[in-house]
């Protein structure tokens, strides 16, 4: 009995110490000892990778897709359904990188119900673009929207804000393979035709050498990096590849002209107010003029945004001159500038580059305030920038080499954007159309073979800023290129000594800085990669500015306001000189690369 | 501070496949989620939505002032 | 009920077992949710806390409890019991409820990746707890029928509720994101009590037999 009892007072002590010891605890938690949190730590470029223990891996297949966005879901399957053996290939994940993720509206051309003929519609893009637009592209956006559209409807593309699981159904269905988080560095030229691609994955030390027979790039578009819009990921990679193996590219004079906002600028979410929630919707025809940089003008000759309030209304009037906008597409009261700080829904545009037609939130920067294009510096209007096409199948100048979607500069709404939702639909029906075509040119065809030294000098320079131990971190350079390029007063009002100026600055990073990049682990190789191909692109869009010497759509030069008809009724091609030296051509408007 | 807080974390590794920008990292020892590369966020939010138990927390601000067209 | 708001004991219970965890919930910062995650969350930890409980509200306890009549005393632990345990049963599926109401995943996908991400101790874990959470409460309301000798059923249920109280806070010391220090180790101590309580109420039995 005595034993039972000292149980008792030992359960029942226990039983007050942890009381007590507990209140203590609640104390602790309350002046906030445990506030450390592990995740809070910064980008950590301490080396941890042994360059060494570097791996290679070799696929092959028919059909190398690249990219992983709508244009690469259709180009996939669609490749895949015409008889090739296809493999994809992306720097993230299906569905969920490039600007695929962030665009709810996506255009059908409804025969049935429209009443603007397909012939129509072409014309009035047209007249929007001023003659900027490929026509041929136009229409066939058009003619095969509501068929892409049925795609995506049983795939149940629109039943979620998010778009995994349904571009996984029909690659599933198919069993195409995707390779996900590796980033393409490399497009392989043997005997003046495609080979391959090549390019390293961030979550394994392992090269990775893709041997196919065709590829096509559905790599998106890209930017600087930019605060405000969701395009990080995407810095022009496919563009600077192929220009780097002898392709035509074109469109880099242009501007997308979406707005930010003043405050938490790099808050993309949040500009968007509530967008990236939603399902997808569908839109119909409905041709504007849209996007490009009026606002920047008003903003620039009013003395900036802070000072005028909200865009256009700088001291409550419209400063004159600026961009030409064709008379039949004015904004006329069709869309009113928002109200100061006016948080109504009839004070949204449409969300940029297209949208749901439920009217829906305002894109960023027309929720009143003072915010102002230039939200997304580096990247122009959707299809105006990429590859040159050869054909209307998305062929480049290299055989084999084809792309689709953000990557082909196919002009498809013009230097401007004229249909909203457009943008979506293009890619899905250029990824299509493009790799029915590719799988077309591989059949018959043997696979290439690609030369060992190759192999090595590409493996060579994709690991190159891993091997320098001295040299400038990506970061850091990305930043100084955007304090160059991102200002309003280097690309979006133009004018000569400020390109050339800028010019100076990017010619000393391509020179300096390019060669001098350096790594510390993968996801730092890809920062590496990413920072050359924006400086090529930086370059390539101060050249193009300078050498177009007019104001068209989203091009505005303070010297040249007014358009060229005479002299520039042309698209401006850039390709690489034998000497490696940026070389430029003019395309006349409606013409196919000669 | 754009991605801010990974609380709840069940490891399953879909917020580092989707993160457009490669900002989140499996941390080797806990086998969850780690915020290891902040600054590289884009605040879009996806790695939030994909989260089966909505275990990331993202703020609008960034640490770091960012370079805008206009100020 | 009288009787238990005189007991000092119900109150200091009350005190551990849900005034402790909310004072850390209160003091601690968490990153701010909606009010129904919030609900589910806090609905879960006291549930959790409630269960643990259970040890000290039960013949083991016999000293701290003898104040009070033990017949109220296994209504009680059956009431919180049979509460406490549909709420962690549901628990999991709780989880998941929010997302009918918000962007981004489907409820019964974020489901099927939880309970599929076995790469995850802390997932494991909660599942081993909500099976044997499940037996024992199918082993109480069945008791009468169970072909075992109380005494026999009385030390399954024992050992079955040491494991499950083990590998649930093992789960949420894992797992919960209100799981900071402060409560692991207010979870662990309480945890690592009541099992020992428990241990404690098969000991003496041998013991006694000696001494007597
Ligand atoms: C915020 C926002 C809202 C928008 N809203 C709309 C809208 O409502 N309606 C509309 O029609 N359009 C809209 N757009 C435009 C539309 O999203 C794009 O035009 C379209 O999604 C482009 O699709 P894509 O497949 O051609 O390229 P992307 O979706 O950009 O895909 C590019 C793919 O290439 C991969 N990639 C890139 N570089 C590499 C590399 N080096 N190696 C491997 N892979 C690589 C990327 O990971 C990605 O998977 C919007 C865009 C944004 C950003
Ligand atoms: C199938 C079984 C289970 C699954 C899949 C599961 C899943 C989860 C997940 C994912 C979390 C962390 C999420 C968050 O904190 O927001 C969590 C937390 C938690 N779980 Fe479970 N669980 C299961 C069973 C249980 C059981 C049986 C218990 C009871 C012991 C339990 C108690 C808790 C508690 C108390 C938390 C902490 C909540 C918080 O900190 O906010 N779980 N569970
Ligand atoms: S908010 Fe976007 S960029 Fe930031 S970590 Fe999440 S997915 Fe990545
Ligand atoms: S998605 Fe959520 S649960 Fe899965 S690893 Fe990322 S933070 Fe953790």
């Amino acid at each position: 009995m005595t034993e039972l009892k000292r149980k008792k007072e030992v359960s029942r002590r226990n039983f007050m110490a942890i009381a007590g010891s507990a209140a203590g605890l609640a104390a602790m938690a309350s002046m906030g000892v445990f506030a450390g949190d592990p995740e809070l730590k910064g980008n950590i470029p301490e080396i941890d990778i042994d360059i060494d223990t570097m791996t290679r891996e070799e696929m092959e297949t028919d059909l190398l897709v690249i990219g992983s966005g709508i244009a690469g879901l259709f180009a996939a399957v669609k490749g895949h359904d015409a008889g090739a053996k296809v493999l994809m290939v992306s720097k993230g994940r299906l569905g969920s990188s490039g600007q695929t993720p962030f665009a709810k509206g996506i255009f059908a051309y409804d025969p049935d119900k429209e009443k603007l003929s397909l012939d129509e519609f072409v014309a009035t893009v047209s007249r929007s673009a001023m003659g900027t637009n490929n026509p041929v592209f136009t229409r066939q956006m058009a003619e095969h929207s509501l068929a892409r559209v049925k795609d995506l409807k049983e795939w149940g593309f629109f039943d979620s804000p998010l778009y995994f699981n349904s571009f996984s159904k029909p690659l599933e269905e198919r069993n195409i393979p995707v390779v996900e988080r590796v980033m393409i560095t490399h497009l392989i030229k043997e005997n003046g035709k495609i080979a391959g691609a090549a390019g390293f994955s961030f979550d394994e030390a392992k090269v990775y050498i893709f041997k196919a027979k065709s590829v096509v790039l559905c790599s998106g578009a890209g930017g600087f990096k930019p605060n405000g819009f969701p395009i990080c990921d995407l810095t022009h990679d496919g563009t600077v590849m192929a220009y780097s193996i002898g392709a035509k590219v074109t469109g880099k004079e242009w501007n997308d002209g979406h707005s930010g906002q003043p405050t938490n600028a790099a808050a993309c979410y949040d500009g968007w107010h509530g967008m990236f929630d939603r399902k997808p919707g569908l839109t119909g025809v409905e041709v504007h003029h849209d996007l490009g940089v009026e606002q920047c003008y008003q903003a620039y000759m009013g003395g900036g945004p802070l000072a005028g309030g909200p865009p256009g209304q700088s001291g409550g009037k419209q400063v004159t001159g600026g961009p030409v906008r064709p008379a039949e597409f004015a904004e006329n009261g069709r869309r009113p500038s928002p109200p100061p700080g006016g948080k109504g829904k009839e004070g949204g545009g449409p969300p940029p580059g297209g949208g749901p037609d439920s009217g829906g939130a305002p894109p960023p920067g027309m929720m009143g305030g003072s915010s102002v294009c230039g939200t997304s510096a580096g990247m122009s209007i959707h299809k105006s920038e990429g590859l040159v096409p050869i054909n209307d199948q998305g062929a480049s100048n290299i055989p084999g080499l084809y792309a689709a979607g953000d990557a082909l500069g196919s002009y498809m709404a013009g230097a401007i954007y004229t249909q909203v939702g457009s943008s979506l639909a293009g890619s899905a029906v250029q990824g299509a159309i493009v790799s029915e075509a590719a799988a077309e040119y591989c059949k018959g065809m043997k696979l290439p073979t690609i030369s060992k030294n190759k192999i090595k000098a590409i493996e060579e320079e994709i690991l190159a800023p891993l091997k320098r131990e001295k040299g400038y971190s990506p970061a850091w350079v990305t930043q100084t290129l955007q304090g160059i390029m991102i200002p309003n007063f280097v690309l979006y009002i133009k004018k000569e000594s400020m390109l050339k100026a800028a010019l100076a600055y990017i010619e000393e990073l391509r020179d300096h800085h390019l060669p001098m990049l350096r790594a510390a682990d993968l996801h730092e190789l890809r920062l590496a990669h990413e920072t050359a191909n924006m400086i090529v692109n930086a370059e390539m869009k101060l050249k193009a500015s300078l050498l177009r010497k007019e104001s068209r759509c989203s091009h505005y030069r303070l010297d040249y306001p007014d358009v060229d008809s005479k002299n520039w009724n042309a698209w401006i091609n850039i390709y690489k000189g034998n000497n490696g030296e940026m070389k430029f051509e003019k395309q006349p408007f409606s013409s196919w690369p000669s | 501070m754009a991605i801010n807080q990974i609380k709840g974390c069940i490891g399953c590794g879909v917020c580092i496949k989707t993160c457009p920008t490669d900002v989140i990292r499996p941390d080797e020892k806990t086998n969850k989620a780690f915020i290891k590369y902040p600054a590289d966020c884009q605040i879009c939010h996806l790695c939030r939505m994909y989260c089966p138990v909505d275990a990331i927390t993202i703020t609008p601000d960034k640490t770091i002032p960012v370079v805008v067209s206009w100020g | 009920m009288n009787t238990y708001l005189k007991s000092s004991f119900f109150v200091q219970l009350v005190l551990i077992f849900v005034g402790i965890p909310l004072l850390i919930l209160a003091l601690s910062s968490f990153p701010e949710r909606s009010w129904l995650k919030e609900t589910i969350s806090l609905l879960t930890i006291l549930a959790f806390f409630l269960v643990v409980g259970q040890f000290f509200l039960s013949r083991s306890n016999g000293s701290a409890v003898q104040e009070v009549k033990m017949s109220r005393l296994i209504s009680l632990h059956k009431v919180i019991g049979y509460t406490a345990v549909t709420i962690l049963l549901i628990h999991p599926f709780l989880q998941v409820f929010p997302r009918f109401f918000e962007a981004g995943v489907s409820p019964d996908e974020a489901f099927i990746t939880i309970i599929t991400t076995f790469t995850s101790q802390g997932v494991v874990l909660g599942i081993i707890a909500w099976f044997l959470m499940l037996t024992l409460g199918i082993m109480s309301f069945m008791r009468n029928q169970l072909p075992m000798k109380y005494t026999t059923w009385r030390l399954v249920h024992g050992i079955l509720s040491i494991l499950f109280v083990f590998s649930g806070a093992w789960h949420m010391i894992d797992l919960g994101r209100h799981a900071n220090l402060a409560m692991s180790v207010f979870i662990a101590v309480l945890t690592a009590g009541g099992v020992l309580l428990q241990l404690s109420a098969y000991r003496p039995k041998t013991e006694k037999v000696g001494v007597n």
